[in-house]
């Protein structure tokens, strides 16, 4: 069957098996490997992408059911080629790792943000509490999306600069000398 | 991972999508916001030859307001939008609750009210793929002969696992069903059927519609009480709702409703007598109340954790949800 | 060679926080991971799986398959023959099993189709005729099943391995101990869970030979175990790692999809791509193994550590895989962060009717760890004695060997331990005592004392804990003179062009056009390895990071390297790039002495130029044009690592694991409260100190660390791998195996400790997966604190800390700890002793305990 929608800004048609889920037109019919499949339940969040502007799980729509729908991709965020201010911290502050969740976390994020420009840590936590990231332990997530906004806000991202920021600035302020190399010696005689 | 083809129907109206599902019967399912029944397809679970989908119906979504006062949300309601709408969140927090709490913000997004309220019955053994089934021998909920959470027995014990049906089921719900007779109203606990191979008391062509929610639940003090293992993603393993008003004159109404223990969400039966005359003593004696909790839950193993576990659990949230609305 | 930055230039780039070099290939969503890939003409295959758990396979009928439009061939065991295996003593499976099933999920055949969704379809019309034969779930039962329960026949009582090592006198040193605590502790599996499912894609070249692209941390055993299974030299084949989305250990040996893929485009004549499901990741699992522990520990009355002694069954699962090096190392680390001068260890690897066990971050000394760390609070309240405080009296003494003959030279614990216990309040905020008893019946009260107001208790409490681990192992799992990692720095030459887009290695951005290349075999997995290297090689060469693009993970291309495990890659082919920047500065100072007449030892390599001792200058890359043999297009410098002799340990039976070059260290700080009505948990903070030698790239320690810490609580509070009585994995999928959500993850702050290892490069050594084992413990411990329970057994589920709760509410009031839901303290270790483990083969699948 003939599904027509808007990827990335992008009228597309495409003549696909009713059972087709959004996540395989993405990624199969139209290349777009940026969105990730990482369960098959819905439970991971990877697959995250915006349908009018909203978060959905491609895996778990029809892309049937996206007839006439609105659609932006990770691939579709970037503005002249220049990453968005979300991606750039992710990258910066240690958000992305392997970088499998990363789409999905920023695609997340991006809603949230969309929707409320000033959110507490609490609502970034809530809103990306569906996406799994098996890396970051989401501390370093968390300060991507933090420093993103304060980027936004033209605030000094030092503020929201994890530690290894002001580490490095110590250290750079005068490095430990090293200590001898030595000889091994038993502990036990 | 792909799903097995199926004809895809795209109704724009409820009496169209009635009509293809009269006629298609057991070779059709109902397709709202699939968040159930795309992963169910997945694993093999159900393999219809025809998928219709409630999306493109008119007049399917919404929350309104009846001339009697009566609000009304429609069936592809977006759980989202229950937990959200401010109205709705001042008249039944613990609606908003119950569905506020309800997998993930994006899985909240695409799920609908109709679709939790008609969500599958959920059983270890059934929630698995083909190859997993057929390893220990598929069971009576699907295909076989057996049940592997109760051997000896010919029931099913699946559990029912939505947040809003017992939140629903203590505010006096009841839900408009369409079918191809027309439509007909009934209290939400005449949907369930108990019995967990098919937990729905839907004849053929039946689609839920539309809940109704009677204004006289507005404002009533309520809880809800969820335990799952992770904050966020994970069904209920045991769930109770309360609403609870003390009247005027002294007198107590209240009602109170279980999930994720049972084939069906339970409306603790006897409940306000009970309530009535643990207020009676002071300090009130609430342990006669939780008994009667611990008499209507029925947990097996149908999860990864413990059964005795999930129960000892709702009579905590039973204690915690009682002292919570008369505080 | 204590490398340290020399110069400013260095400095700016050596412990910099620096974003990965190919962050912008996951943020933008260009990056491709093995399933991204197409080629024209890919075909799909689909695996088989077993469903019986033990069967000998008495047929294959793929007829219906074949019959099936779309369906190009189906292969099975009879086309990929040979056994393979990680270690030279465990070849014992084949990609497809030809004789046997050993477990649910056992791969048996492939379909071969021209998509995904006819390769499944077709997979349920292949008739496979089993004979069913007695399977077993429990190691211990596992030991005493007769012949035909035996999963392979080379090992009678399916006991993989087993192992006794001691050292010292333990029996005497525990017999004049002052107190001496005995436990059995039961850690149930877990599984890595990267968020990328495995994936491979194969493809025959016109001239016969073959290209792989694979999601694996090992690229080199891929490759090796490609020529051994499809019998080609390794010349003819070609294995090139894309960007992998995390691994764990889970990608660090061959999986069968790798071979199969390989198989079936030879077989179809088309290259094909095989991704598993969610699924099929779990079934092929390579994880952490069940592991049961009975530990005894005793100290002097001071505090001194006199002798532990562990025996330590592991469940391994269905086949060897790294197996004995899993075992072996839950002993050599047992006694090795500590100065403890007696150790018996008896080590028992089991085979059972389960999906293979193998490395998970932490290898090996996680359960370990966790028991051990466990008991020393239990030892510390014995004694009364502070439990950081007996840490502190038991450390080692660097440099110096422990007892199993492992050298230590560098040794931050000291510092890690003072961080965390001054950050987190310990010695204030700690309670430092147990709780009491309450009532007995359940009246939606919980087991809280009777006393108690009606609000449940939050108490918070404290424990800390310490773990360490190897920064990559000393001795190669094949070959003793093995040479680990070779890197090389070009100049000057036109760069290789990154195969089928898919190569790894970070492209420098948009800055100066690269001055030099690196070409590694590292598998960056997310860990940051081609950063790592990109910025050893500038700051060595005096370059801005832009100036340096990496190259890595392609067998045609670049130098070999034995892969991303064992937290190897920073210190040995860290050195090894360091080595192969000094070998070409040292070219390029030659070639200059000789020009300026000066000491070649006098050329410094500064802020993108070569400097004489005069005040001669040259631009980097015209320091290179000068320095080029005649006729050369490039110069390039060779560095290679193997670790010294000295670190390669003792020489006793099974020496060989646990030996490395550099130990990396832990101490932390939890601090939780429990729910006393409900048994639930909360992590409120954690507080991790780790020594990495020195934090090359701050950035992405912190993130290494608070990765492991979290991996960690995951496997304390909700990770498990439950079976039921059949063998089923009860939860294959990312919604029952709950990895915890940003909800259930509590802040942790990660501090660097740097004690500078004298080899390791600029002093770094690990920092990826040593943090790990703490968290356990610590949670462990400060669960004791917030509620007086004893817990042995993670995950710290609400059932299990519900039942110790209830156990103490029915001890006598004594203040003693309770120890319910457990087995008893004082089982004494010895053969089938004390109780059965309660979780594995129970029915239905239970949390256990
Ligand atoms: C990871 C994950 C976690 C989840 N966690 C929770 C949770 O915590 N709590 C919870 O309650 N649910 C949970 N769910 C289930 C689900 O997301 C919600 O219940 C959701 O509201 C279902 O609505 P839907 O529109 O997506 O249903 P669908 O999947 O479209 O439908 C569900 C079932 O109802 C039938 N149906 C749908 N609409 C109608 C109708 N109008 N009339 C008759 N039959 C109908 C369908 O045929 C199908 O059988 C979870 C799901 C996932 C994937
Ligand atoms: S309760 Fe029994 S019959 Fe029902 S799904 Fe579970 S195993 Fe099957
Ligand atoms: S891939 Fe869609 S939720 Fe996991
Ligand atoms: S960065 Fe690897 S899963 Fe999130």
């Amino acid at each position: 069957m003939i599904t027509a929608f808007t990827v990335n800004g992008q009228p597309r048609r495409l003549e696909l098996d009713p059972a087709t889920l959004l996540l395989e037109a993405l990624r199969e019919h139209l290349r777009l490997t940026g969105t990730k499949c990482g369960c098959d339940d819905s439970s991971c969040g990877a697959c995250t992408v915006l349908v009018n502007g909203q978060p959905a799980l491609a895996c778990t729509l029809l892309a049937a059911g996206c007839d006439g729908a609105d659609i932006t991709t990770i691939e579709g965020i970037a503005t002249d080629g220049r990453l968005t201010a979300l991606q750039r911290a992710f990258g910066r502050m240690g958000g992305a790792q392997c970088g499998f969740c990363t789409p999905g976390m920023v695609m997340a994020a991006k809603a949230l943000l969309d929707g409320n420009p000033d959110p507490s840590d609490g609502e970034i936590q809530a809103a990306l509490s569906g996406n799994i990231c098996r890396c970051t332990g989401y501390v370093q997530i968390l300060a991507s999306v933090r420093a993103a906004l304060a980027e936004a806000a033209g605030a000094a991202a030092d503020a929201a600069r994890p530690k290894a920021a002001a580490d490095a600035q110590r250290r750079a302020a005068g490095p430990t000398p090293p200590p001898q190399a030595a000889e091994p010696q038993s502990a036990h005689g | 991972m792909s799903l097995p083809s199926f004809q895809l129907h795209r109704p724009r109206e409820l009496a169209e999508a009635v009509a293809l599902w009269t006629e298609h019967g057991a070779a059709a399912k109902l397709l709202a916001g699939g968040t159930d029944l795309i992963p169910s397809l997945k694993q093999g679970l159900f393999a219809p030859d025809h998928l219709i989908d409630l999306g493109a119906i008119a007049g399917l979504t919404g929350i309104s307001r009846a001339a009697n006062g009566d609000w009304l949300i429609g069936a592809m309601t977006r759980i989202h939008e229950v937990a959200e709408d401010p109205i709705l969140g001042r008249e039944f927090p613990l609606l908003a609750a119950a569905a506020g709490q309800i997998a993930s913000p994006v899985l909240r997004r695409m799920g609908t009210l109709g679709g939790n309220l008609c969500l599958d019955t959920r059983c270890l053994w059934y929630n698995q793929s083909y190859l997993w089934r057929q390893s220990c021998g598929f069971c009576l909920k699907k295909n076989g002969a057996v049940c592997h959470v109760a051997p000896g027995g010919r029931r099913c014990w699946a559990a029912f696992s939505a947040d809003t049906a017992p939140a629903l089921l203590v505010l006096d719900a009841s839900v408009e069903i369409a079918g191809p007779a027309g439509a007909r109203w009934l209290p939400l606990a005449e949907l369930y059927s108990g019995a967990g191979d098919h937990p729905l008391r839907l004849g053929r062509g039946e689609i839920l519609s539309r809940v109704r929610l009677p204004a006289a639940a507005a404002g009533m003090r309520g809880s809800y009480q969820k335990f799952r293992i992770r904050n966020s993603i994970d069904y209920p393993l045991a769930a109770l709702a309360l609403a609870l008003r003390r009247e005027a004159n002294g007198a107590v109404t209240a009602r109170l409703a279980l999930t994720a223990l049972n084939p069906a969400p339970v409306l603790v039966a006897g409940l306000e007598r009970c309530l009535a005359a643990a207020l009676a003593a002071d300090p009130p004696d609430l342990a006669a109340v939780v008994q009667l909790v611990n008499r209507a839950a029925k947990p097996l193993s149908t999860s990864t954790v413990p059964a005795d576990y999930r129960r000892e659990m709702v009579l905590i949230q039973a204690r915690r949800a009682l002292e919570a609305c008369l505080a | 060679m204590a490398s340290r930055p020399q110069s400013d230039a260095a400095r700016a780039i050596i412990g910099a926080p620096t974003a990965m070099v190919d962050a912008p290939r996951k943020t933008s969503g260009a990056g491709a991971y093995t399933d991204d890939l197409a080629v024209p003409g890919m075909l799909h295959g689909k695996i088989l799986h077993s469903h019986l758990p033990h069967a000998r396979i008495r047929g294959v009928d793929a007829g219906a398959a074949l019959a099936l439009p779309g369906v190009r061939c189906v292969i099975t065991g009879a086309d990929a023959p040979t056994a393979y295996g990680v270690l030279p003593i465990g070849k014992d499976e084949c990609a497809l099993q030809p004789d046997k099933a050993r477990y649910i999920g056992d791969n048996i055949a492939c379909v071969v189709a021209e998509s995904e969704r006819i390769a499944a379809a077709a997979l349920p019309l292949i008739r496979v005729e089993y004979e069913p034969l007695p399977a077993y779930f429990d190691p211990e039962a596992a030991m005493a099943a007769p012949a035909a329960g035996w999963l392979h026949d080379h090992r009678p009582r399916n006991i993989e391995k087993e192992y006794h090592h001691v050292f010292g006198d333990p029996d005497a040193a525990l017999a004049r101990a002052a107190a001496v605590c005995r436990n059995r502790y039961v850690c149930p599996a877990v599984t890595h869970a990267a968020m990328e499912p495995h994936a491979t894609l194969a493809r025959f070249e016109p001239d016969g030979g073959l290209t792989v692209w694979s999601s694996t941390q090992v690229p080199y055993y891929l490759h090796k175990t490609l020529a051994r299974v499809l019998q080609m030299s390794m010349e003819r084949i070609r294995v090139i790692k894309p960007m992998v989305g995390g691994g764990f250990g889970g990608k660090s040996e061959v999986c069968p999809l790798e071979i199969v893929a390989a198989v079936a485009a030879r077989r179809a004549g088309a290259p094909v791509k095989i991704t598993y499901s969610r699924e099929e990741v779990f079934y092929t699992h390579r994880g952490r193994p069940l592991q049961l522990t009975e530990l005894e520990t005793g100290a002097a009355a001071d505090g001194t550590i006199l002798a532990v002694r562990a025996r330590v069954i592991q469940d391994g699962g269905a086949y060897c895989g790294y197996g004995p090096v899993t075992l072996l190392y839950s002993g050599a680390l047992l006694g090795a962060m500590y100065d403890i001068p007696n150790v018996r260890w008896d080590g028992y690897r089991v085979l059972t009717n389960k999906p293979a066990c193998g490395a998970m971050r932490g290898h090996g000394t996680v359960n370990t760890r966790f028991a051990f760390e466990a008991q020393l609070d239990e030892l510390a309240e014995r004694l009364g004695l502070d439990p950081a405080e007996l840490r502190r009296r038991n450390f080692l003494q660097p440099p110096c060997r422990t007892v199993n003959g492992l050298r230590v030279l560098s040794y931050g614990l000291p510092e890690c331990l003072e961080t965390v216990v001054a950050a987190s309040g310990w010695r204030e905020r700690r309670t430092g005592r147990a709780a009491g008893a309450p009532p007995a019946v359940n009246d939606g009260r919980g087991p809280r004392r009777a006393d108690r107001a009606s609000a449940p208790s939050r108490r918070h409490g404290l424990g800390v804990a310490c773990s360490h681990y190897v920064s990559g192992a000393a001795n190669a799992v094949d070959r003793a003179d093995a040479i680990h990692s070779t890197v090389y720095v070009e100049a000057a030459a036109p760069l290789p062009a990154p195969a089928g887009g898919a190569s790894g290695g970070g492209a420098a951005s948009d800055a100066a056009p690269p001055a030099v290349a690196v070409l590694t075999g590292t598998a960056e997995i997310g860990q940051g390895s081609d950063t790592m290297q990109a910025q050893i090689v500038a700051a060595a060469l005096g370059l801005p990071l832009a100036a340096v693009a990496v190259i890595a993970a392609d067998s045609a291309i670049t130098p070999m390297d034995l892969g991303s495990y064992s937290s190897r890659v920073t210190f040995m082919a860290g050195n090894a790039a360091l080595r192969a920047a000094e070998d070409l500065k040292q070219q390029i100072a030659a070639a200059l002495a000789r020009r300026w007449n000066c000491d070649p030892e006098a050329i410094r390599c500064l802020g993108g130029q070569v400097l004489g001792p005069s005040g001669q200058a040259l631009s980097f890359a015209a320091a290179v044009a000068a320095a080029l043999p005649p006729g050369a297009a490039h110069l390039r410098g060779v560095g290679t690592y193997s670790p010294p002799r000295e670190a390669q340990g003792g020489d006793f039976k099974g020496a060989g694991v646990g030996p490395s070059p550099a130990y990396s260290y832990s101490a932390q700080v939890a601090e939780v409260s429990v729910d006393e009505d409900s048994g639930q948990v909360t992590v409120h903070k954690i507080w991790a100190a780790h020594d990495c030698g020195r934090a090359l790239n701050p950035v992405a320690v912190e993130g290494q660390v608070i990765g492991s810490v979290w991996m960690g609580l995951g496997q304390a509070l909700s990770e498990e791998m439950a079976y039921t009585r059949s063998g089923q994995l009860a939860n294959p999928g990312l919604l029952d195996y709950r990895v915890p959500t940003i909800l259930d993850s509590p802040p942790v702050e990660a501090f660097i400790v740097e004690s500078l290892d004298p080899e390791g490069p600029f002093g770094a050594k690990e920092a990826g997966e040593g943090s790990l084992a703490a968290v356990i413990p610590a949670i462990a411990n400060a669960i004791y604190d917030a509620a007086g329970i004893r817990l042995y057994q993670p995950p710290f589920t609400p059932d299990r800390v519900l039942r110790a709760l209830q156990a103490r509410a029915a001890a006598p009031a004594s203040g003693q700890a309770a120890t319910a839901g457990q087995d008893q303290p004082e089982t004494k270790p010895g053969p089938a002793s004390g109780p059965p483990p309660p979780s594995p083969a129970g029915a239905p699948p239970q949390a256990g305990g």
